[in-house]
């Protein structure tokens, strides 16, 4: 049955109206806007869960002309994502409602949550790429400004920026990627498309009965682009879903409000990566084989290497948000590792984890939130006992971390052992170095174990004595709280019927085709099958390890501090580091001299002519028109004596002499004019050196005398920069004065304008006049002597207004 | 021939006269001054309806009734009326808010004649048809840039507008060089008959060589009006000097005269001509002229988006971090149509180059808009941009914070915000082209996107975030101001969730550009067109 596109669209459309009223509702509710929103949520979820099995493709139109649409693909992986968004939106709306009790800044809060979170279920549903990437895009600015909601505090400055740098570069990668897809799309289906899934002309097709992938595939290998479209799409996952290297932007985000840690960071936001690998799983990965070409090492790889290490840094970890951040990564790196692995029980653990670890996770971060709250403090190790002040809160974390740490019976546990088994299979049929796949996947387990259990001993052990008192925590808090970790409890329980009923369609989501007879199950392990051993390795080796828990914190974070290893050093200094170039191009490029500015622009124009020239094969024409120059003798000695005044106001040791000197050129052109029959150019040149020669003796006096010593390079530099300048116009004067096109519009003036009895009477008679100079300035070109009037007319204006403000330019 | 052509041009050059003639009367003048911005943008709608009401309408004036190409010739085509409309909305927009911030002696003396004599000269220039008008109407548009440049006369207006009237007087000087070359060599000054006759320059006795030298020196002119580097030195100090509205009219549109010019020109008119076969040393002999337009526009496109990306990262005043911001920002504008030139007009990547082109120059008029005008109400309230005497701004003005954001995720490209297109197009011309140029701009436009990403969120946090000192506490600024610049946001937001009709626009557009042949038809007559490909594009 297909989804009602009227209720998907309203899932999509309703948070963002409600985003729209938060100001409104604001006014009127104040603190009590958490419940609206978490109406709204809780409408979303309801309406979402009403389409439940009605799998299937709703498309509205939106750009055709860029072959975009808003497609919106409903199957379990989708489902699974967008009941994550809204049901946990509304459990964190409740939980904000009591934990910003009293916070600044209210209505931007609860605005940019639920823009966030009409974008997530956007990331959701939209199939699209195009479309996927507009909401994406959004969860990472609200995102940016969730994180720095504390926005007077520096650190949530610099925690929001990084992690806006980091998700949104990620993203201009997977565009990329995204549009490459595209471009590829043409060459395989009937015209390009951006779909990836759900529709007959979709890269992928429709699971079951129509797919494209395997062509898709090949077009990519063809093209070259297999590789690059891959790894694009990988950077986009891995800088959102804070793989290794770009984990490093999640703990600073930290800084965020804690319900914002749970939702985004823990719960939604970050799944977007994962959730697209998943989505993408079908394209890359065909059937029946062990490793899909590049995706699975690359994921694999990248998965298992931030599983480990990200464990590792928790356990490094010295506040409590801190650890729960760095665990997310590393449980997101699982996730990415099992989507990785080509066999079906890889996406069964991608699958099943996404479910898992957001139910656990967004219980511990609600956790600490209230341990921050109600301590005043989110330092591990000033915290301890806190099982006699907050009884219940102790049972919901003990249920949340255990299944965190992977110990049956809690569902945490299942998808570990997916993952182990996944990695088993693929060492047992590749070999080799492949076996170092399952060791790595325990030895980054057994650190989870570790952290887990510290987290857990939060509330257990010794009460530090300097720990003060501690509130019970108010209701809106510890019920969200309750509520996911009953979840936890019914999902640890009801494992083998959620999974064979609720997983199973997730996990065909990401499997391109279903083996005959296939159906999703978990259960407990009832013989020692080497999954089951390698978990039995974990725990013990967690237990064996945690009396050392205190010594691996030290040593990792002597590890952590070596410069080289740490990816946030390489961030600050890239940022420091841009800074520092950036203070070059003011200091050697825009450096506020003119001098400077004029040479570089002069010698642009003469490489800009006289490479035009070149390439244009201009020598031909320049020989001819320099043999058809003819001088008389009266004309080269006037231009003689011009270049005699040109090169003598270059040595003119005074201003005076430098005004006279520069006089004596502009007059030997007006003689030139003269010689040359064109005495009205003559009188004009003569009237503007007068008036120049005047201007520039009665500005003389206020002139400095002494600019500074001329240094030798420079005045060569200039002399060449002049000299290109000098041939780059004369060159261009030769050229073009020697041309003779035919049929020009100067023949159409030569052959109307003479005698009219001869030559017609159309210049007389439409322009009026008698002299054709005078026809064309004021009658053919009439609007460009209108221009040129109200530039002089501007040119009073400026005298005016220097004039005028220059008495207020002073004072200010 | 269609008077109506004429009618943004005249209503602007109205104003300006109105406005001359109303320097006694404050209340009149700016009375007077409005009136023409909204009847400018009256009549850019009466005009915008008489071109499309025919799909490919080009819609010709002759002035007084000289055929072309013997007198001057006004065109509308999709091109020029999309820059047009660009320019009734910004400069409405930054009009009001010059009448509300100018202060009032500033306003009488002569602000507003200056500002409408502005318009005319961006109008003209993209109206004409006629290459030595094209002059005429930048010397206009200089000329009142100039004085409104240094219009506040301090030390810092004085030296700035020194360095911004000698780099452009050069200009001026190369420019008026280049079209008189251009005159001797082809004969005419009219752009159809110049496409005419370089479609067929053998017929004309017209030698190609020289006309590539001549359009070379050309483009220097246009890319220093679009402050490409090695052109780009006054854009810094100028953004800085002038009062905001006139920044936000030289970014957001006096820039985009050198971007229409450049397309017009270069990817129309000359885009029809080859260099000769007999080329001798050279080695594009036998190349349409295209190829090294698109070799010249790479260099300054790539070098535009590093150096304004990398200096507007570091600075540590507002304004002059937007004025870096539009170096680079120009750069991206224009690299498109490098892709576009490795092909010729007939190619479907030409068309993608172009219309990206056009797309990014209207998206970064309204980006540049928003963000210079919100620095402009900052610094009139706050009294300075420095970065270490602000902060905190987003508590005391939110909606002009929003609508700053708004310009600055539109800059990065952020969807779904009309600036996610600009930078989609760019990414989709470079992937499509599946060559090297392609690969290059691909990689440019990233870099230079993340460059935008590290200067957009340097400066919302260095001024909008943070703690907010004494003098940000008292910010308050007009209303109607707000609601203008919310306003301008708003259409960045619309245009990018409504984007298809804008798309359907620009692509117009386009076919008027490649369409050199309907170009020439519908200002030579129907029998002029025949060398350029016998209508073959």
């Amino acid at each position: 049955m297909q989804p009602d596109s009227a209720v998907l669209l309203a899932v999509l459309a309703i948070p963002f109206v409600g985003a729209a009223l938060v100001p409104l509702v604001h006014r009127v509710l104040g603190e009590r806007t958490a419940y609206y929103a978490a109406t709204i949520a809780a409408l979303c979820s309801g309406l979402l869960i009403s389409q439940y099995e009605r799998w299937g493709t709703v498309t509205v139109e939106w750009i055709p002309a860029l072959d975009v649409s808003l497609v919106l693909y409903l199957d379990g992986l989708a489902f699974l994502i967008g009941l994550l968004a809204s049901g946990i939106g509304v459990l964190v709306f409740i939980y904000s409602g009591g934990y910003m009790h009293g916070e600044p800044g209210q209505a931007k809060y609860y605005t940019t949550l639920l823009v966030f979170m009409g974008s997530m279920l956007g990331v959701a549903l939209v199939v699209d790429l195009l479309s996927l990437f507009v909401f994406w895009e959004l969860t990472s600015v609200a995102s940016f400004l969730l994180i720095g909601h504390y926005q007077r505090a520096d650190r949530s400055l610099y925690a929001s920026r990084k992690a806006m740098f980091i998700t949104v570069s990620g993203g201009l990668f997977m565009l990329i990627g995204f549009l490459l897809l595209g471009h590829i799309s043409s060459f395989v289906l009937d015209g390009s498309t951006f779909t990836l899934i759900g529709t007959e002309q979709s890269l992928i097709g429709i699971p079951g009965e129509v797919t494209h992938a395997e062509a898709i595939r090949h077009e990519l290998v063809e093209r070259g682009l297999f590789v690059p479209v891959i790894g694009l799409i990988a950077i986009g996952a891995a800088t959102k879903s804070a793989q290794i290297p770009f984990h490093i932007w999640l703990p600073d985000a930290m800084e965020a409000p804690t319900p914002v840690s749970a939702f985004l960071h823990s719960a939604t936001m970050v799944k977007a990566g994962v959730y697209l690998i998943g989505r993408f799983r079908p394209l890359f990965v065909p059937e029946h084989v062990f490793a899909a070409e590049v995706w699975t090492w690359l994921f694999v790889g990248l998965g298992l290497a931030t599983m480990t290490i990200a464990a590792m840094l928790a356990v490094s970890a010295t506040d409590i948000k801190e650890l729960l951040a760095y665990s997310t990564a590393s449980h997101l790196g699982l996730i990415v590792a099992g989507f990785g692995f080509a066999e079906t029980v890889g996406a069964e653990t991608g699958a099943f984890h996404i479910l898992n670890h957001a139910a656990f996770k967004a219980t511990l971060f609600l956790v600490a939130g209230i341990i921050a709250h109600e301590a005043g403090t989110r330092s591990i190790d000033a915290l301890g006992g806190l099982r006699h002040d907050m009884p219940i809160v102790a049972a919901i974390t003990a249920v949340a971390s255990l299944s965190m740490a992977g110990i049956p019976p809690f569902n945490g546990f299942y998808s570990k052992e997916l993952l182990f088994d996944a990695a088993w299979e693929t060492a047992h049929h590749f070999g080799g170095l492949t076996w170092l796949l399952p060791v790595v996947a325990v030895f980054g387990s057994i650190f989870t174990f570790l952290y887990s259990i510290r987290f857990l001993w939060l509330f257990f052990g010794d009460r530090p004595t300097e720990l003060g008192e501690i509130h019970r925590p108010p209701l809106a808090m510890l019920l969200p709280a309750g509520v996911l970790a009953i979840i936890v409890l019914v999902l640890s329980l009801g494992a083998a019927p959620i999974a064979h009923d609720f997983v199973n369609p997730i996990v065909k989501s990401s499997l391109i085709a279903t083996p005959e007879g296939y159906h999703f199950s978990v259960h407990l392990p009832h013989a020692l099958k080497p999954p089951v051993l390698m978990s039995v390795v974990t725990i013990a080796g967690g237990i064996a390890m945690y009396p050392f828990y205190d010594r691996l914190h030290h040593g990792i974070r002597r590890l952590r501090s070596i410069a080289l290893l740490s990816p946030n050093q390489y961030y600050d200094r890239g940022i420091t580091g841009i800074a520092h170039v950036s203070d070059v191009v003011p200091r050697y490029v825009q450096t506020d001299l003119m001098r400077t500015y004029a040479a570089v622009v002069m010698s642009a124009v003469s490489v800009f002519a006289l490479g035009g020239y070149l390439l244009g094969g201009t020598g031909t024409d320049l020989t001819e028109a320099v043999s058809g120059v003819n001088l008389a003798l009266p004309i080269t000695i006037i231009l003689a004596v011009a270049v005699v005044g040109a090169l003598a106001v270059d040595r003119a040791p005074s201003h005076i002499a430098g005004v006279l000197t520069l006089s004596i050129l502009g007059f030997t052109v007006a003689v030139f004019y003269v010689l040359a029959s064109a005495p009205d150019l003559a009188l004009t040149q003569l009237v503007i050196e007068t008036l120049v020669l005047v201007l520039f003796l009665l500005v003389l006096d206020r002139l400095p005398a002494f600019y500074g010593e001329l240094r030798r390079g420079r005045a060569i530099l200039d002399g060449l920069i002049a000299s290109g300048v000098g041939l780059t116009v004369t060159i261009t004067v030769l050229v073009t004065t020697a041309a003779d096109p035919s049929d020009g519009i100067a023949h159409f003036f030569v052959e109307k304008a003479p005698v009219p009895a001869e030559h017609g009477t159309l210049i007389t008679d439409a322009g009026g006049g008698n002299n054709i100079v005078n026809v064309i300035l004021v009658d053919f070109r009439a609007l460009d002597t209108m221009g040129e009037i109200s530039v002089v007319a501007m040119a009073a204006l400026a005298i005016l207004t220097l004039i005028g403000m220059r008495n207020r330019g002073e004072r200010a | 021939m269609s008077a109506i052509v004429a009618a943004p041009l005249l209503v602007a050059l109205g104003g300006a006269i109105g406005c001359l003639l109303m320097r006694s009367r404050p209340r009149l003048l700016r009375g007077v001054s409005l009136l023409g911005g909204v009847g400018y943008l009256l009549a850019t709608v009466a005009l915008a309806r008489a071109v499309f009401a025919d799909s490919d309408a080009i819609l010709v004036y002759y002035l007084s009734g000289w055929q072309a190409p013997y007198g001057i010739t006004l065109v509308a085509d999709r091109l020029s009326v999309i820059f047009i409309g660009l320019t009734a909305i910004v400069s409405l927009a930054a009009l009001w808010v010059s009448v509300r911030t100018i202060d009032a002696s500033g306003q009488r003396i002569s602000y507003h004649a200056l500002y409408q004599f502005m318009v005319v000269g961006i109008t003209g220039s993209f109206l004409t048809a006629d290459i030595f008008n094209l002059f005429v109407w930048f010397e206009v548009m200089l000329m009142a840039s100039y004085v409104l440049v240094v219009f506040h006369s301090g030390p810092e207006q004085t030296r700035a507008g020194m360095q911004y009237v000698v780099l452009n007087l050069l200009g001026s000087a190369v420019m008026l060089l280049a079209i008189g070359g251009l005159y001797a060599t082809t004969g005419t000054l009219n752009m159809a008959d110049l496409a005419r006759r370089l479609a067929e320059p053998a017929a004309y006795g017209i030698a190609p060589g020289p006309v590539l030298g001549l359009t070379g020196l050309l483009l220097c002119v246009f890319a220093l009006k679009a402050g490409l580097v090695p052109f780009q030195f006054w854009v810094p100090g100028a953004y800085q000097a002038a009062p905001p509205p006139v920044t936000a009219m030289l970014a957001g549109v006096v820039k985009k005269v050198g971007v229409y010019a450049i397309i017009r020109l270069y990817f129309s008119v000359f885009a029809v001509a080859t260099i000769p076969d007999s080329g001798g040393l050279s080695v594009v002999a036998g190349e349409p002229f295209l190829v090294v337009f698109g070799g010249v526009i790479l260099v300054m496109a790539l070098l535009s988006i590093l150096l304004g990306g990398i200096g507007a990262t570091g600075r540590n005043n507002l304004d002059e971090l937007l004025a870096y911001s539009s170096i680079s920002q120009v750069g991206f504008i224009v690299l498109p149509l490098a892709v576009a030139a490795t092909t010729l007009p007939g190619d479907s990547l030409f068309r993608a180059g172009v219309l990206a082109t056009i797309v990014y120059a209207i998206i970064h008029g309204f980006a540049k808009g928003v963000l210079f005008l919100v620095s402009g109400a900052i610094e009139d309230h706050v009294g300075t941009l420095e970065f270490s005497q602000l902060g905190g701004i987003s508590e005391q003005a939110p909606v002009l914070s929003g609508a700053f954001f708004v310009g600055g995720l539109t800059l990065i490209g952020i969807p779904p915000l009309f600036g996610f297109f600009g930078k989609l197009l760019v990414f989709k011309v470079g992937v499509e082209a599946q060559n090297t140029i392609g690969w290059i701009a691909v990689g440019a436009t990233l870099i230079g996107a993340i460059l935008t990403i590290t200067y957009v969120t340097r400066a919302w946090e260095r001024a909008f975030w943070g703690p907010p000192n004494e003098f940000v506490e008292e910010l308050t600024v007009s209303p109607s101001v707000v609601a203008v610049i919310a306003g301008l946001a708003i259409i960045i937001i619309a245009l990018g969730i409504g984007f298809q009709p804008v798309y359907e626009l620009a692509n117009g557009a386009t076919s008027a550009v490649i369409d050199t042949d309907a170009y020439v038809r519908a200002v030579l007559g129907p029998e002029s067109a025949h060398a350029i490909g016998g209508g073959l594009r």
